[in-house]
């Protein structure tokens, strides 16, 4: 029975099919069509485009509120719909399970490529490029009222000047970003 | 002709191929790097750069997640 069950995994890791579909990254075009496609999906839905970091910054209230904290006279949260969000909690926040969507499929589709690791932090610099990094593209991305998602994506695809302006904007601050990760963080 | 280890886990992208293309440019004609990277971006953009750039290269998958690009330096 264990030889029979070593076999079909063997057999199925070689499969033309698997490897393609499953194994192998998809190409840049294709990746693209699926992207635009299930952003129309999305945009029909929910009436939003697609983002990301907006329920991020919810998630951030709700943490702030979890240890005692309020948002509520905060210019950003103190809006009737913000409220409203806030008020409904997260299993009724649309945004917040298009993001648990897209964790768990990105599990799913590493763990069926057998790509699935855990990877070590390699130095204390990490540590510190990640953190600076994270707290400057949260920050950016509030400011700009959305991110490479959102502002970019979603905007260009909405036909937003906007979307444009904030891609040569990402694409300058992507330039400063990788001469300093090169000299300092490397 | 030397086999060359560049241990590149844990690192995102661009830094393995920044890495990669600086360790190639202190090795000799003949010798072999070894790029060891566990970052499927990584996995598709330093195969690509060094076959742009003519070299024979050859990917191996050591693990779930576990890569080696092993990169010739024929020129």
């Amino acid at each position: 029975m264990e030889k029979d069950k070593v076999k079909f995994f063997d057999r199925m890791k070689s499969n033309e099919y698997y490897v393609r579909w499953l194994k192998n990254p998809f190409t840049y075009v294709t990746a693209a069509v699926l992207l635009a496609l299930f952003q129309i999906v999305t945009l029909a839905v929910t009436k939003n485009a697609w983002g990301v970091s907006g329920a991020f910054a919810v998630w951030g209230a709700w943490l702030y509120q979890g240890i005692g904290g309020n948002v509520d006279k905060w210019y950003y949260f103190a809006s009737d719909s913000a409220q409203a969000t806030l008020n409904n909690g997260i299993l009724n926040h649309p945004d917040s399970w298009r993001n648990f969507g897209i964790i768990f499929g990105a599990l799913a589709a590493t763990l069926l490529a057998s790509g699935f690791k855990f990877k070590k932090i390699k130095s204390i610099k990490q540590v510190f490029a990640a953190t600076i990094g994270g707290l400057l593209m949260g920050y950016g991305a509030r400011l700009a009222f959305g991110c490479n998602i959102g502002a970019l994506f979603g905007g260009i695809a909405s036909l937003s000047l906007s979307g444009w302006i904030f891609g040569i904007g990402m694409f300058f601050g992507a330039v400063v970003g990788s001469k300093l990760l090169v000299k300092y963080f490397m | 002709m030397k086999e060359v280890m560049l241990d590149c886990f844990g690192e995102a992208c661009p830094v393995p191929l920044i890495k990669t293309q600086n360790k190639l440019k202190e090795l000799e004609i003949g010798d072999v790097l070894i790029v060891q990277i566990d970052h499927s971006c990584a996995m598709k953009n330093v195969p690509e750069w060094a076959r742009t750039e003519g070299y024979n290269v050859e990917v191996e998958e050591v693990d779930d997640g576990e890569w080696e690009v092993i990169i010739e330096k024929n020129k």
